[in-house]
């Protein structure tokens, strides 16, 4: 049967007001053929069975993954409703296939069914799926029966999942290894002690005793532990050792001033990069959109944010807790105030296209591991040496880009060794400094 | 003796400036802190408390704050970043106004939008390259809707949450849509996925279109 055949109560109704014959005869033929229809779909209704075949319904799946998966889900509302049990509620197996086919035009005809889905999911209007053939979409139809009948899954992305327990253990774990350490050092300063009381008791026992010249000398030697300590030798290895490594450590103090590696400060909200550019393997591009094309990476606004959690609202890590403060943001439209990791001083000027966009560099060769970060750390120095360095080594990444045709000619008249960017000013003080 | 006091002055000594670094919440000691911190208003390095600095600030500001405090008091929020003025439009380097239609405009943009860049291999790989910044992560690597984002990851044998609603760029319904259509989606969204246009330019919205069309085929 045609899916046209549904819509004609609609042609009818606006042709019968008119009171002329000729729309009379023909609004009389189209209503004929629609009682003609109906009793064909009732009859055949009977005859449309929902196949239980495995062929069928694998088929079904394929199409419904495909297809239908973007708005649809079998036992959970998404754009569209839940299928589950479509085939019962809806008025007939053939109203699914005419909506499938062409929604609108059953939301035009004014099937009440039909207009009362359109206005509850606030007239979102489905696509309208003309090329399926009527058996594919009975074999979807298989499909989701057959996964009605299986009931719902366990939800697996309802609430933050239970934490795993403790992670596996290779071999002794380390607070083990650390009693058995202290108690060795004990037993070793129990044992000193027990030794000590017997050199005592055995220098005692000895002193009440006349000894000759050789055998005094043994209990009681010239060189003493005292001695040894007032000896010249000692004292300056002593001296020597301590002034070292204060030395060092007086050096180490001085390089730190104004570096602020290691820096990693608690934020707002909980945002852990191992998990959004590590496991989702998001791109960093797509949150810090900026990096392309300014001077700075950028912070998101709440809005890129939102793009992913206005649907994820719940944490595996810290359930809907640190999420809840970006929907919060978002709806009282508050700023959110990051703390700022990496500062470079203000005398410095630092441009992330160049080095991004122009350059190639990987946000990783300055940012370090970023994706293995729950908290951000700055990782590089981002000293002037450190900087220096990297001008110093790095070729010039010259492919593909016209404005460098010129510079590397004129290098290649003079030097052999590849282009690297302190040869093209890349060390030139008022390159950052201005 | 003097020896030994010496001694002893450049340990401390030591001992203090190894407290000069950074690390965890610490920020460490800056060096010439009056070079680093930024006297105009920066959208990313904004100190909000007025006193920060007190001890190095050598000018009377008129209102009393100190030299380090750099926040736009008459902005909401103090912020120092402002949205553009109302009723006002940019421009970008291509004489392009922004998109104008709404996102109930969805047909009329599919119907009549034309991709104004041409299809050369040039645009279509950057269109891939864009593709893999901004819509991979959901759409998956060739379109199919199974991004990791939209299939959802197992870590340690727990699954993650995942977004729903990512369609297969092949399926009937879209694999006829226009670049147009692609644009329009892109800009203001449509079903479950929300507006991309504050964080793609248009030029790369249109590149990304185009980039899309050939993962149709």
């Amino acid at each position: 049967m045609s899916s046209d055949s549904r819509f004609v109560p609609l042609v009818l109704k606006t042709d019968t007001e008119p009171n002329m014959i000729k729309h009379f005869t023909s609004s009389a033929c189209k209503f004929f053929t629609l009682v003609l229809v109906f009793a064909l779909i009732s009859f055949t209704n009977y005859a449309q069975e929902i196949s239980k075949d495995p062929a069928a319904i694998s088929a079904g799946q394929a199409l419904f993954n495909a297809n239908c998966k973007a708005c649809h889900r079998v036992h959970q509302k998404l754009v569209g409703p839940a299928l589950a049990g479509v085939y019962d509620r809806t008025p007939s197996i053939d109203w699914i296939k005419s909506f499938v086919k062409n929604s609108s035009a059953v939301i035009a005809s004014g099937e009440p069914y039909a207009v009362k889905l359109y206005n509850d999911y606030n007239k979102t209007q489905m696509t309208a799926f003309s090329a399926f053939k009527d058996e594919e979409i009975m074999n979807i139809l298989a499909y989701v029966k057959a996964e009605t009948d299986k009931g719902p899954e366990p939800t697996t992305n309802a609430g933050p999942t239970p934490p795993t327990g403790t992670t596996p253990q290779d071999g002794l774990p380390s607070s083990y290894l650390n009693v058995i350490l202290i108690g060795m050092v004990v037993i070793l300063i129990l044992l000193l002690v027990v030794l000590g009381f017997l050199v005592s008791a055995l220098k005692r026992f000895l002193d009440q005793k006349t000894l000759s010249e050789e055998e005094a000398d043994v209990v009681n030697p010239t060189v003493t532990t005292g001695s040894i300590f007032k000896s010249r030798g000692f004292v300056f290895v002593v001296v020597f050792v301590t002034a070292a490594l204060g030395f060092k450590a007086v050096i180490n103090g001085l390089y730190s001033v104004g570096v602020q590696q290691g820096y990693a400060p608690k934020q707002p909200i909980a945002f852990s990069h191992k998990i959004h550019a590590g496991q989702y393997e998001i791109d960093c591009k797509y949150c810090h959109v900026g990096v392309m094309k300014g001077k700075s990476a950028t912070i998101p606004s709440v809005n890129i944010c939102m793009n992913c959690h206005n649907q994820i609202k719940s944490g595996t890590l810290t359930g809907d807790t640190e999420i809840g403060k970006i929907v919060k943001a978002y709806e009282t439209n508050k700023p959110i105030e990051w703390v700022r990791i990496h500062n470079l001083p203000d005398l410095a000027y630092f441009n992330h296209s160049q080095h991004v966009n122009v350059a190639g560099v990987e946000c990783q060769t300055c940012h370090g591991p970023i994706e293995t970060m729950d908290v951000v750390r700055q990782h590089s120095l981002l000293t002037m040496g450190w900087c220096i360095d990297c001008h110093r080594k790095t070729d010039v990444n010259t492919k593909g880009n016209a404005y460098y045709d010129n510079l590397v000619e004129i290098h290649n008249q003079s030097k052999k060794t590849p282009m690297k960017v302190e040869d093209i000013g890349g060390l030139e003080c008022s390159k950052c400094h201005y | 003796m003097r020896f030994v006091t010496s001694l002893f002055v450049g340990l401390s000594a030591a001992v203090l400036l190894t407290s000069c670094g950074a690390g965890g919440e610490d920020q460490g000691t800056e060096y010439a802190p009056n070079m680093y911190h930024s006297v105009a208003y920066e959208p990313y390095t904004q100190i909000v408390d007025e006193d920060a600095g007190r001890w190095v600030t050598s000018i009377d500001y008129p209102d009393g704050h100190a030299e380090y405090f750099n926040s736009n008091k008459f902005n909401p929020n103090r912020m120092n970043m402002r949205e553009s003025a109302p009723n006002t439009v940019s421009r970008n380097k291509n004489g392009w106004l922004p998109y104008r239609l709404g996102k109930d405009s969805l047909a009329y943009a599919s119907a009549h939008m034309k991709n104004p860049l041409d299809s050369t291999a040039e645009i279509v790989a950057s269109g891939k390259a864009l593709y893999e910044m901004y819509c991979d992560h959901c759409h998956g690597p060739k379109g199919a809707g199974d991004g990791k984002v939209a299939a959802g990851v197992k870590i340690d044998g727990v699954q993650k949450g995942n977004y729903n609603g990512v369609p297969d760029y092949k399926s009937d319904a879209l694999k006829n849509i226009s670049e147009g259509h692609i644009f329009h989606v892109i800009t203001h969204g449509k079903g479950l996925m929300w507006a991309h246009g504050s964080q793609i330019s248009p030029e790369d919205r249109w590149k990304i279109a185009k980039y899309v069309k050939t993962l149709q085929k």
